[in-house]
């Protein structure tokens, strides 16, 4: 979803605005800036925080936290951060008692930025937030967020509809895979969203606890009705012996570019493959679901997110950690616009800046799932594949993908890096 | 008894001696200004290094903004022509010279000139709000003061002695621009119906909510998108401008090129530049009448008006705006964005919104010599 134009205006015009200072000034360009979601690292004794990093290598200040405020007292972080059409900033969480929240920010008299607070919204008791895409039913615009953990059970999962100005829940759309009929669809374990005209789709990746069930299809919901209308199954390798579960997914729309048809395009994250389910908006149909990527083919695993500019596509793999781009023209087929950008495993959010020269960048997070590292004997640590916690942010030409420099978060603060999002919104299309 | 009395007299002219001289002798005062917070979503702004916020510079400013000592004549101050209630403007098309006659510009808003601009008047002919705090002072059909004269009846003045001393240590030129740039830069406004909007704390109306759309979107027949292109000029318009020194002037249509009035082009030399003038800030639009540099229009809905059906085509006029049309197949032989009676109105409906009420009523704001603030 692109943000609107009101929110380019406030987020990233403000932030352009900022071009062309004075050399004195280059070092407090925003625009290089990015909030980040830092995990605490029990075996380190350190708290989970957000914060606003420099991100840009010619700055003095690279990898220097420039404000930093402490998540509410709980065990698991905050997980995934998301700035509202009107430049609202949210963030989805794992722990039950702040599985969404707003953040604040404003400036101090010296015009920086401040994260002024953190507000736990009231979900209903839907947990374990996930993804949030600001979608219209009706010619009304809601706030939907994916709970992974739903209201709770071996097969939960939901939608959380919100009202965009009050934050209150408007409905909770939720239908249990135990409870629906035979054949009925149901959504499980929904984790990414995305949305064209009148169809919204999530997934069914895994339940919260990783162990009691993982899912393999996508939920399409009617945007009308705000019910679940047909399910999908991308499941086909199974490398790991395990479901699919996809994970984050993209409807892809001619709105993106005007030569793409739509489609669906789907990450599984135990499957390691991109499918592609075709869409004809006529018959508001969707056509058979087939891998258009795979992993064990390419030798690559666990893809993740979708980040587009104006005319690429980025998908993250967080094994071995190499983020691959495409022609955004050419979409929904992966024609591939260039070499990988070779990251560091667990590679998965990214932003796209320029730095003070005008040199195109793009910074990767690379880390999976917040979770601690076994050699650490951390007890957070899943290791059901190996080794994708870097916990770093590499910072890369966009043109030729070469790392300039890399942020290594465990250790220069002793913490995790879950999540990272541009000052003023990555301005990109993001997941959605 | 009366040697006792005579030793607290002592004591107590002593004490009164010592605090007098320690006052006059210590250095500036330099309290941050308290518990200040500005909306995020404005953007960063910068403050001179050499003249921070404070509250000694922002009481100052406020005293000297309001004080018609200011004036070769004493009776006219920047508030003369800056009254809080319209938005720090005075209701007037151009504002009146001090002979009886009129000035060539219409009074500008001030609100949120912390963020953005480097260039100031309609004109942009002055590259700092300190430089632009003086020009007004001098010029000779505005305030008529020579700047000389100024400084020494301020120096006359204990209170302004006092207040010099506690915020720049001394009574000066540089230092009188600075504290009535301070004051300017305080001026934040942000409590309008849309920043509640923007913040969840309110909803917009049905028709304040098309207006919102139709002020965001530049038209496109193609795909059947309808808009009043009022962003493409207008983008800072919740500040007071751009930060880069010439964006944010433009040419808008309002005459041919024979009257076309220089405008930026008497700053710069750049014949690329004729008839721009600053593309101002929106905030409390609605109390700001008349509008443009000049005045002409008296409504909004003139604005609207000539926006919508008479731009008048000139060599350096704005290509954002020759382009936007919503019906360009109607050939009606005129350049505007041919909307329909409804979308103006609800364009208008969106700009009351962005009224700022608490700040055109703010007490920190008001004539500090009237009143209890």
């Amino acid at each position: 979803m692109k943000f609107s134009y009101i929110a380019q205006s406030i987020l990233i015009g403000t932030g352009l605005a900022l071009m062309g200072m004075s050399p004195a000034l280059a070092q407090n360009r925003e625009e290089s800036q990015g909030m980040v979601l830092l995990r605490g690292l029990p075996t380190l004794d350190t708290s989970h925080s957000i914060a606003i990093v420099e991100l840009d290598p010619e700055s003095d200040r690279f990898g220097e936290i420039l404000s930093e405020v402490e998540q509410p007292d709980m065990e698991h972080p905050l997980h995934h951060l998301y700035y509202s059409p009107n430049g609202r900033l949210y963030s989805t969480g794992l722990d039950p008692s702040c599985s969404l929240a707003e953040i604040g920010l404003s400036r101090d008299s010296s015009g920086a930025p401040v994260i002024s607070g953190i507000t736990c919204l009231d979900t209903q008791g839907q947990m374990v937030g996930e993804d949030i895409m600001w979608a219209t039913s009706n010619g009304q615009e809601y706030m939907f967020v994916t709970f992974m953990g739903g209201v709770g059970g071996d097969d939960g999962g939901t939608v959380g509809v919100f009202d965009p100005q009050t934050n209150e829940i408007v409905k909770v759309i939720e239908a249990r895979k135990s409870q629906v009929g035979e054949g009925e669809p149901y959504i499980m374990y929904p984790h990414g969203i995305s949305a064209f005209e009148d169809r919204m789709v999530v997934t069914s990746t895994v339940h919260p606890d990783l162990t009691t069930g993982v899912g393999n299809m996508l939920t399409i919901i009617d945007l009308n009705t705000l019910e679940p209308i047909e399910n999908i199954v991308v499941e086909k390798e199974k490398p790991l012996n395990f479901p699919s579960s996809p994970v984050e997914v993209l409807f892809v729309r001619p709105t993106m570019h005007p030569e793409i048809e739509p489609a669906i395009l789907a990450n599984t994250m135990f499957g390691f493959e991109t499918w592609k389910v075709p869409y004809d908006a006529d018959s508001k149909s969707f056509g058979e679901a087939e891998v258009i990527y795979s992993g064990v083919a390419n030798e690559t695993a666990v893809p993740l997110e979708f980040y587009g500019s104006e005319d690429e596509l980025f998908i993250s793999h967080a094994l071995p950690g190499v983020v691959k781009r495409y022609e955004l023209a050419a979409l929904p087929e992966l024609v591939s616009s260039g070499p990988d950008i070779v990251a560091d495993p667990g590679a998965h959010h990214m932003i796209f800046f320029t730095s003070a020269s005008g040199r195109d960048l793009i910074a990767i997070q690379n880390n999976l799932l917040n979770l601690g590292n076994s050699a650490d004997e951390d007890p957070t640590d899943v290791d059901f594949i190996a080794d994708l916690n870097a916990h770093t942010i590499s910072v890369h030409d966009l043109e030729t993908g070469e790392r300039i420099a890399t942020i290594d978060f465990k250790e220069r603060y002793n913490k995790g890096v879950d999540n990272v999002e541009g000052l003023f919104g990555s301005g990109f299309v993001h997941h959605h | 008894m009366r040697r006792v009395l005579l030793s607290l007299t002592a004591a107590a002219i002593v004490a009164v001696a010592g605090w007098v001289l320690w006052e006059r002798a210590r250095a500036p005062v330099a309290t941050p200004i308290a518990d200040f917070s500005a909306p995020f979503v404005f953007g960063r702004f910068s403050v001179p290094p050499d003249n921070p916020l404070t509250e000694e510079s922002f009481i100052l400013g406020r005293h000297l903004f309001y004080d018609p000592m200011l004036s070769g004549n004493n009776e006219v101050s920047c508030a003369t022509c800056h009254v809080q209630a319209l938005a720090f403007t005075d209701g007037r098309a151009k504002s009146p010279t001090l002979s009886g006659g009129e000035l060539d510009f219409s009074s500008m808003s001030l609100a949120n000139l912390l963020w953005g601009q480097e260039r100031f008047f309609w004109d942009g002919r002055a590259a700092s709000l300190e430089e632009q705090a003086l020009l007004p002072i001098q010029h000779p059909d505005e305030m008529g003061q020579n700047l000389d004269n100024l400084i020494a009846e301020l120096q006359a003045s204990g209170i302004y002695r006092k207040m010099f001393r506690r915020a720049y240590g001394s009574v000066s030129a540089e230092n009188t621009a600075k504290a009535l740039a301070t004051f300017m830069r305080m001026l934040i406004s942000s409590e309008s119906k849309y920043d509640k909007y923007l913040r969840g704390e309110v909803r917009l109306t049905a028709q304040e909510e098309h207006g919102r759309k139709l002020f965001m979107a530049h038209p496109d027949t193609k795909v059947s998108l309808r808009g009043g292109n009022c962003i493409d000029c207008h983008s800072q318009f919740l500040t007071s401008g751009f930060r880069d020194a010439l964006d944010g002037f433009s040419n808008n249509g309002l005459d041919p090129d024979e009257a076309l009035p220089p405008g930026l082009m008497a700053v710069t030399g750049n014949p690329a530049h004729k008839g721009f003038f600053k593309v101002p800030t929106l905030r409390n639009i609605a109390v700001t009448a008349p509008y443009m540099h000049d005045g002409r229009f008296e409504t909004l809905e003139d604005v609207m008006d000539h926006y919508n059906d008479g731009i008048v085509v000139s060599d350096t006029l704005s290509p954002l705006i020759l382009e936007a049309d919503n019906a360009p197949d109607n050939g009606q032989g005129t350049v505007g964005l041919r909307m329909t009676p409804e979308e103006m109105q609800a364009i208008i409906a969106f700009l009351h919104t962005l009224t700022d009420e608490a700040f055109l009523t703010n007490p920190n704001f008001s004539d500090p010599f009237h009143g209890d603030t």
